[in-house]
């Protein structure tokens, strides 16, 4: 199964997004803000399958932390969470190369069927 | 002062008559006592040589006083016309320095009819217009600075729309996804425990779609409700929209049938936005009809167009209610047994949704027999071109 690295700033969430994921069978590393994201990857890039990170974090959001990681050649997969429905604007992040716009409230289903699509199963 | 000319004139004409006049009559009476000498032959000669004398006198007396009239009459005519040339001036000075800062007015009246609030005019020109335009001044000031406030209360009724959807959504997410972790695990639940945890997450549901429909709404105001079309088969939208409801038709023991059309052409839709209404549609057929209500879905082309019905046998919609149905916060009288989870915003969202796809939304409804709502969408042209 997937290595995840998973953030947000609410702490219920990432329990939520931990519980289930590791429920099916996934190994899940948390992060609160996108400076820990960028932080946990650089350690050691190629350690995360995929990042599933929430689009607006205090510190650093995750958008502009994947912006880092990009620049710095990571070419990790990546899910943003987002409160907006509209799924923020797609166009203007075309450069992060983000697989899918995840919105809030999850739809687990949907979430996992992008997880196997991306990680191959 | 001309006019005060041609009075005294006047006044001059009338002391001259009377002069004469008396002049006259004094002549006159000079002529008979002449006359009465002459009569009674007292000094002859002195007596023909006064009545010649008087009598040319008067003719002198006349030859003046018809002198003097026509000089009075020349004097008050070009006191008149002079009078009347000043008066004319006068008036036509007065109307153009009134009818240009009039006509200024008229133009900005009419520019600030058709929303230009920026518009003023030049005060000037006589009191009363010069008033006149500080007051349109005055008023179109006013209306901009409402205008002002209006438009920031719109954009800080947006801003608090769009940021308390976004805010209560991460709440929503924990709320909603433990209730679906307690059901993960509903063996080790009691009945009555597994009904509660389905209870918060219908309401969780519900919370969700009023914030979506109040963000749609949100945006539709502020003109910012936008679709991202691509050509699309209708036919799958309808299928994934009826396997959304499966759960729910089926919890109301409702039977739902597709009857797609195998030659429907492909229209220009917003994937998630034509889900979106026809979700909506079966959600409203779903909440109003009865237990074991039948549901059908229709798909055609018609001419240069898909048209899409779904129908129900329910209860139907009152001619009243029809009327309004696609207006905000509209709902149906669903009885009072039934269970209806609605915001009032969903058929006005749709409305907005479809007439952004270039397409349109109707409904029709024989109360005691059912309800049918039509989605008319613009085909894909080149399919047009085939239907021809």
């Amino acid at each position: 199964m997937a290595r995840i690295l998973v953030a947000d700033d609410s702490e219920t969430i990432l329990l939520l997004l931990r519980t289930r994921l590791e429920m099916e069978g996934h190994e899940v590393e948390t992060a609160s803000d996108g400076e820990d994201v960028v932080t946990a990857v650089l350690r050691d890039p190629g350690s995360h399958d995929l990042l599933l990170l929430d689009a607006m974090m205090p510190r650093k959001s995750g958008l502009d932390a994947l912006r880092e990681l990009r620049e710095n050649g990571v070419e990790t997969p990546a899910l943003i969470v987002s409160a907006h429905t509209d799924g923020g604007n797609g166009a203007a992040h075309s450069d992060l190369t983000i697989a899918a716009y995840i919105p809030k409230p999850i739809d687990f289903d949907r979430l996992f069927a992008k997880i196997a699509e991306l990680t191959g199963g | 002062m001309l006019t005060g000319l041609a009075v005294v004139g006047v006044a001059r004409f009338l002391q001259q008559r009377q002069d004469f006049e008396n002049a006259t009559a004094r002549s006159y009476q000079r002529e008979i006592e002449a006359r009465n000498d002459l009569a009674a032959g007292r000094q002859p000669a002195i007596a023909r040589t006064t009545i010649e004398s008087q009598q040319r006198q008067r003719q002198v007396l006349r030859n003046e006083i018809s002198d003097e009239t026509r000089d009075t009459a020349l004097l008050v005519g070009a006191g008149l016309i002079a009078g009347l040339t000043g008066a004319a001036l006068l008036f036509t000075g007065l109307i153009s320095s009134m009818r240009r800062p009039l006509e200024d007015l008229v133009e900005a009246s009419g520019r600030l009819a058709s929303g230009d609030l920026d518009v003023r005019v030049k005060v000037g020109g006589l009191s009363e217009t010069a008033t006149l335009g500080g007051a349109f001044n005055e008023m179109a000031e006013e209306l901009q600075r409402r205008a002002g406030e209006r438009d920031q209360l719109e954009r800080m009724k947006d801003e608090f729309v769009l940021t308390a959807s976004h805010e209560l959504r991460s709440p929503l997410t924990s709320v909603q996804g433990f209730a679906e972790l307690l059901l993960l695990e509903r063996e080790r639940l009691s009945p009555r425990q597994a009904e509660t945890v389905e209870v918060i997450l219908d309401n969780t549901r519900h919370l969700v779609r009023l914030l979506n429909d109040l963000l749609d709404l949100a945006r539709s105001d502020a003109g910012r409700l936008t679709i991202r079309p691509e050509p699309t088969g209708a036919a799958s939208l309808i299928e994934e929209a009826a396997r959304t409801m499966r759960a729910q038709l089926d919890a109301r023991g409702q039977e739902l049938r597709l009857q797609v059309d195998a030659d429907l052409p492909e229209v220009e839709a917003d994937r998630d936005r034509i889900r979106q209404v026809l979700v909506n549609l079966l959600t409203n057929a779903n909440e109003y009809c009865p237990q074991g209500a039948q549901i059908e879905v229709k798909a055609r082309r018609a001419g240069a167009e898909v048209e899409i019905d779904v129908i129900d046998n329910g209860p139907g919609i009152p001619a009243e209610q029809l009327e309004h149905i696609f207006e905000r916060f509209t709902r149906g009288d669903a009885g009072e047994t039934q269970r209806v989870g609605g915001t009032g915003l969903g058929l006005a969202i749709s409305k907005s949704l479809i007439e952004l796809h270039g397409g349109a939304i109707g409904a029709e409804s024989n109360p005691g027999s059912g309800s049918t709502f039509r989605i008319r969408l613009p085909a894909i042209a080149h399919e047009r071109a085939e239907a021809i």
